[in-house]
């Protein structure tokens, strides 16, 4: 099923610190592949190579700026990613919010 | 003086090891804490008025006692149960979580309560959650009941933070 492939190359994708330190590096704002190096001390190749994968994965996309591209990351796709843990980590945090009310109104 | 932070509990999901992380800070002592996490008081805390509300929960708590919640989460009723493995109060409590009906390998949640000036410094990891894709309806089951029951949760749930997903593994301890 495409829909499915395409959700694994996401998991896939996120599965590398670096891939995720990128996307909130990006998350932050448009940077391009030789200012990303800069930030992670990587060589540019090294960069060049986690931003295909998260394109493929449709993540981020580029565009040409001049010589560069630049890349950004897409909130959209990102946010249907995190969903399937979203309800739970939204479900802890206003019970656990509930229970200290309480049990300090008490 | 109390040392206890005031607002709200903090959660963050990791996705790459598929658990969530979050913790709270309670001006009450651990005991007192304990009980809330392992007694009928549930029902007080896994609620939410109109979007999701516990309203049974019986337990046997100790090792290898059985417990079970049930609820009503935007108008679909739920039942929760699981197996206590560790009972040791009033510093651990880690039980199975697995909803009723839905095939699948249960998830487990582990609490964990430290002493802090004025307080309690109640953590929880809940673990084991498996991407959707690799247990196929199982994991859109929950998605969906959840998924429902979060975009009804009020601005509140959502804080400020953009999706915490991506730096959860930062934090784990």
């Amino acid at each position: 099923m495409h829909r499915a492939k395409a959700s694994d190359d996401v998991f896939r994708a996120i599965a590398d610190a670096t891939r995720r330190a990128i996307l909130d590096r990006l998350r932050a704002g448009p940077a391009n592949a030789g200012a990303l190096a800069a930030d992670f001390r990587s060589s540019r190749p090294a960069i060049s190579k986690h931003l295909r994968v998260l394109r493929d994965a449709r993540l981020v996309v580029d565009r040409r700026v001049g010589r560069e591209r630049v890349y950004s990351v897409k909130p959209a796709r990102l946010q249907s990613v995190a969903g399937w843990l979203e309800g739970y980590r939204s479900f802890w945090q206003s019970s656990l919010t509930q229970l200290k009310r309480n049990l300090e109104e008490k | 003086m109390t040392e206890i932070k005031r607002g709200t509990a903090k959660a963050l999901a990791d996705l790459t090891e598929g658990e969530i992380l979050a913790t709270v800070e309670i001006a009450a002592p651990l005991e007192r804490v304990f009980r809330a996490l392992a007694s009928r008081e549930i029902i007080d805390w896994w609620a939410r008025p109109g979007v999701f509300d516990t309203r049974e929960w019986t337990g046997d708590v100790r090792k290898g006692g059985r417990w079970r919640a049930s609820g009503i989460a935007r108008g679909q009723p739920y039942v929760l149960e699981g197996e206590f493995l560790e009972v040791q109060p009033p510093t651990k409590l880690v039980h199975t979580w697995q909803r009723v009906g839905i095939p699948g390998a249960p998830t487990t949640v582990t609490y964990h309560l430290q002493p802090i000036d004025g307080g309690t410094r109640l953590t929880l990891r809940h673990t084991g959650f498996v991407p959707p894709d690799a247990c196929g309806s199982v994991g859109e089951g929950w998605q969906t009941s959840f998924e429902r029951l979060e975009r009804n949760l009020s601005a509140a749930a959502t804080t400020s933070d953009q999706p915490s997903s991506l730096t959860g593994a930062a934090v784990t301890p």
